[in-house]
């Protein structure tokens, strides 16, 4: 188990508590400019919010202390990362370089990535996703896609 | 070698044509820009005058709607005063709202970033009682609000638009005072308004039209009566001289070339006449008023220093 | 008002209308049927693609979608125990068993009977409670509308899960996403910086994408085995015509679930689940056999299967009259329902009876289709779909996520907006925080807000301006009602186990 933790601190609850602390009060700082009505409800929230991962905390701490072990999080946590990073990539790509472009290349990525090995299966894949969005989004809907900041101008 | 002279003789014309075809602008699609989502009222005007526009360009002009929606126009707008100077981006243009924004709000273009091309719209304002509050008359109404100044609840669409401003220029006018009830929008305010949740509205003639029998309309906000509504006197007729309204036309960025501005305005100038066209906008409850050009401009600066007043005087936000 | 739901009739009748329904529930069966996709994500994703259909060709797709799912769900539960729907775990009870013992094909057919006649059920009860709730319209100002929302927010409670502390983290959450953007009155900033494209809030398909897509993508892609073998290679399958009489032994169950159904439909914040655990513990009750249940009962299935199914039209009375979505996809509805101008509340009868109407036909019609679509989608065939590689299936909706957001709007920015509330989701996902109040949180919140505002700006500052009339009054003591209600009930049932056990 890698990504068991060796300190109480460490566990995922706690963590997580402890940034749901730091970033409500981080968006208490422009709460101060607001008008008093305007401020009521969500000076609200993240008070609450507070309060209650502090509470989370607290239970979470105590469990620690009974030496409950944190049940693990992530069953593979670099496909999950790598999973997210890919996601993030390929967003970038669309935003960067078109959505088509981007689509063709990270789709048989993506798939070849995670297992999927089959060439002929990932060109049928890509063809028949290609075909269907430009079809059904592009031609009957009209839609328009990114076409790369990269290109234009 | 006689096929090759042939092709440069033949490429070399072209290129004199396209010489003169620059002048023959449009020569490619022209992208209007719309700074809210496809079916509100500011795209349905723009794309019932698009193909009248395209009738009066001539040769084929074609003219491409693109929806940016959000922030109330802002981006839309935003994006037309920094778009290349070249009357192939144009946009449309809310009043009083795109000229509020530059007071009220960081806004990255101000008067000075646009040519202004025409208005189309005048959507005047009208002033709306609930049947239950008694109130069916523009002079029982000031009354009411002299003897309790802020007991009348007035349900309009937000702060900063052209109902805001007829409101205050009503209160200047008639030295009254009302409570603001500002909803998201005019159908929000229309149904408090004819729940009695509040006593009075601030509406445009277009929205109240199909109301008529549930709502008091006490009167329209323009010099003479609207075809809309041609039983709703003028408030001119009633003694006070209100003029306002909500305006959508036509910009482009700054400093177009001269020659394409003056085939834009040229072909803008044509829906004033053109019979067809003011049966489309009726038929979309668009109340037409085209007003091109430099006359536009005074429009625009008009309404920005009222706004600019007003701002001064009781900033809203 | 009745007279509006014939009116309707011809319209919904129009090709293109009933081919997105059709459409709509074949997607939506193979949606349901794919673990990890709900139908909460398949309308979310398609909502924005709406933008330029007709109103009634957008709500048949997503009308279709919706039966279609509450349905597929119970294909993969069956032949696979893999829920294909948080709804469709009760149909696992009892069916996997069935598919064991080579009964697997009469398993489905059940589960399609009776989640069409859920779904019909549904319809009718939609159809003809609805337009009277309409009818009180103009009673609810901005401070009844103020205290429905806060009693739709205090339904936050039944989705809080086993957790209080983190179903609340959740709700705050969500409220607090809601008032980013302009300030209801003043329109003044708040929590922009600066950007633009945050003034008008975040909307709701942005956050419900992010949530509730990409930690099932992530899943797919993290655990990238196939599927297990199934038993069904041997589904055993009759034909409909001969296994049907014999279904209609269920006719109480059939009639109970969906009752149960309808009314969990009804109650905000409940759900499918919800229903179909609850006709599916009730049916067991009633049964003279009960040692058969767990053991591939068909009677189970038929529970299961009536009661997801008559959750769906249901659902959308609260939400279409009062404009309280009582469940997710009940809530990304209304959104597909803004999408064509069409206010949910009391105006909307009014204002757009044609297409309110024709919605509420297009549900009786997707329940109807459901039998002749659903019947003949599970067969062998559908197995074998379910063997499709999960790298492929997660890079495939990975795919239509983007599209999906970037098309509310057209811009990129909301893209990534996504992938930041994806990523909090799947967070929140593994360290299970429910996903349902933040839902609420954000669709409710700003509205509890801004109506509290306008109704305090009524009132001249007085907050007396909350409790003046008899509507508001009445939604008070309904809300008091819900939140001291289950806790009342709780400790009698903890009473009577103490003494039961003593």
């Amino acid at each position: 188990m890698h990504n068991k933790p060796t300190h109480r601190f460490l566990r995922a609850e706690s963590i997580t508590a402890f940034y749901i602390i730091v970033v409500a009060a981080a968006f208490l700082i422009p709460t101060t400019d607001l008008a008093p009505l305007s401020a009521l409800l969500p000076a609200a929230m993240l008070v609450g919010l507070i309060l209650l991962a502090l509470v989370m905390l607290i239970t979470d701490q105590r469990k620690a202390a009974a030496g409950e072990e944190a049940e693990a999080v992530v069953k593979s946590p670099k496909r999950v990362f790598g999973a997210f990073g890919l996601i993030i990539l390929y967003a970038i790509c669309v935003d960067l370089i078109g959505f088509y472009i981007s689509t063709a290349l990270s789709l048989p990525l993506v798939a070849f990535i995670f297992g999927y090995r089959s060439p002929v299966g990932l060109a049928i894949a890509t063809a028949i996703v290609l075909l269907a969005i430009y079809l059904i989004f592009g031609v009957s809907m009209s839609q328009e896609f990114p076409t790369g900041l990269l290109w234009a101008k | 070698m006689q096929k090759i002279f042939k092709t440069i003789a033949l490429a070399s014309a072209f290129l004199t044509m396209a010489g003169t075809a620059f002048a023959q602008y449009p020569e490619k699609p022209i992208k209007v820009i719309v700074g809210y989502s496809a079916g509100g009222g500011t795209d349905v005007m723009a794309r019932t005058v698009a193909p009248f526009l395209e009738k009066y360009l001539g040769d084929g002009a074609s003219i491409v709607v693109k929806n940016m929606p959000g922030a109330s126009g802002q981006i839309g707008v935003t994006e037309v005063a920094n778009a290349d100077k070249d009357g192939y981006t144009l946009g449309t243009y809310n009043l009083p709202g795109m000229m509020a924004r530059t007071l009220d709000r960081k806004a990255d273009y101000d008067a000075s970033s646009f040519s202004y091309l025409a208005n189309v719209v005048n959507d005047p304002n009208v002033i709306v009682t609930s049947k239950s509050s008694g109130l069916d008359t523009v002079e029982k109404l000031l009354a009411e609000a002299k003897a309790n100044p802020g007991a009348i609840t007035v349900g309009m669409s937000s702060l900063g638009g052209d109902d805001h401003f007829l409101l205050r220029k009503l209160q200047q006018m008639t030295e009254t005072e009302f409570t603001i009830v500002p909803f998201r929008g005019s159908a929000p305010a229309r149904t408090a308004l004819m729940g009695g949740h509040v006593a009075m509205g601030i509406l445009n003639i277009s929205e109240v039209s199909a109301f008529k029998d549930e709502i008091n309309v006490l009167g329209v906000a323009l010099e003479d009566r609207s075809e809309f509504a041609p039983n709703v006197p003028t408030f001119k007729e009633q003694g006070v001289d209100l003029i306002n309204g909500s305006m959508r036309g036509f910009v482009a960025p700054a400093d177009l070339p001269d020659d394409v501005r003056d085939t834009l305005l040229a072909a803008f100038e044509k829906l004033k006449t053109d019979k067809e066209f003011a049966a489309a906008m009726k038929a979309t409850a668009n109340p037409v008023q085209v007003v091109t050009g430099d006359a536009f401009e005074k429009l625009n600066a008009d309404l920005l220093d009222f706004a600019k007043s007003v701002w001064e005087e009781s900033p809203w936000r | 008002m009745y007279s509006d739901l014939i009116q309707s009739l011809p319209n919904v009748i129009a090709w293109a209308n009933i081919a997105a329904l059709v459409i709509g529930v074949l997607a939506g069966i193979v949606v349901g049927a794919m673990p990890g996709l709900s139908a909460t994500m398949a309308i979310s994703v398609l909502v924005p693609f709406t933008f330029g259909l007709e109103p009634l060709v957008a709500l048949g797709l997503m009308a279709g979608i919706y039966n279609g799912a509450m349905y597929g769900g119970a294909i993969p539960a069956v032949l696979l125990r893999i829920p294909g729907t948080p709804a469709a775990v009760a149909t696992t009870f009892d069916g996997y068993p069935m598919a064991q013992q080579g009964k697997g094909g009469y398993a489905l057919q059940v589960a399609v009977v009776s989640s069409a006649f859920g779904g019909m059920a549904s319809a009718i009860a939609l159809m003809l409670l609805a337009p009277p709730l309409s009818r009180v319209t103009l009673l609810f100002g901005p401070a009844e509308v103020f205290w429905v929302a806060v009693f739709g927010l205090c339904s936050i409670i039944f989705l809080l899960g086993g957790n209080v502390t983190k179903g609340l983290i959740s709700a705050c959450f969500g409220v607090f996403v809601s008032v980013v953007g302009s300030d209801p009155i003043f329109g003044n900033d708040r929590y922009t910086f600066g950007q633009l494209e945050l003034l008008d809030g975040i909307h709701i398909v942005i956050l419900l994408v992010g949530l509730y897509a990409l930690p099932p993508v992530i899943d797919l892609l993290e655990s990238p085995l196939k599927t297990e073998n199934s038993a069904g290679d041997r589904l055993g399958t009759e034909p409909i015509w001969r296994t049907f009489p014999q279904m209609l032994r269920f006719w109480k169950t059939w009639i109970r679930s969906a009752l149960i159904g309808i009314w969990i439909g009804i109650l905000p914040g409940a759900g499918g689940s919800m229903a179909a655990f609850m006709s599916y513990n009730e049916a067991r009750r009633s049964s003279k056999t009960p040692e058969t249940w767990g053991n591939g009962e068909p009677e189970g299935v038929a529970a299961s299967e009536t009661a997801n199914n008559a959750d769906t039209a249901a659902a959308l009375i609260p939400a279409l009259t009062l404009g309280i979505p009582g469940t997710a996809v009940a809530a990304i509805m209304l959104g597909g329902l803004l999408i064509h101008g069409l206010q949910p509340g009391p105006m909307l009868f009014r204002n757009n009876p044609d297409i309110v109407f024709g919605f509420m036909w297009q549900f009786l019609f997707g329940a109807i289709l459901l039998v002749f679509l659903g019947g003949s989608l599970a067969t062998n065939s559908f197995a074998k779909l379910l063997k499709l590689p999960r790298p492929l299936l997660g890079s495939v909706i990975i795919i239509l996520m983007l599209i999906g957001v970037y098309s509310i709007h057209g811009r990129m920015f909301d893209v990534y907006l996504m992938l930041g509330f994806g990523a909090i989701g799947y967070v929140m996902d593994k360290l299970r925080f429910p996903l349902p109040p933040v839902v609420l949180g954000l669709i409710l919140g700003g509205f509890a807000e801004e109506n509290l505002r306008l109704a305090l700006r009524i009132g001249r500052g007085n907050w007396m301006v909350l409790f003046q009339n008899v509507t508001s009054l009445i939604l008070v003591a309904l809300t008091v009602a819900v939140v001291v209600g289950p806790m009342v009930k709780h400790r009698l049932i903890d009473k009577k186990k103490a003494e039961s056990k003593g």
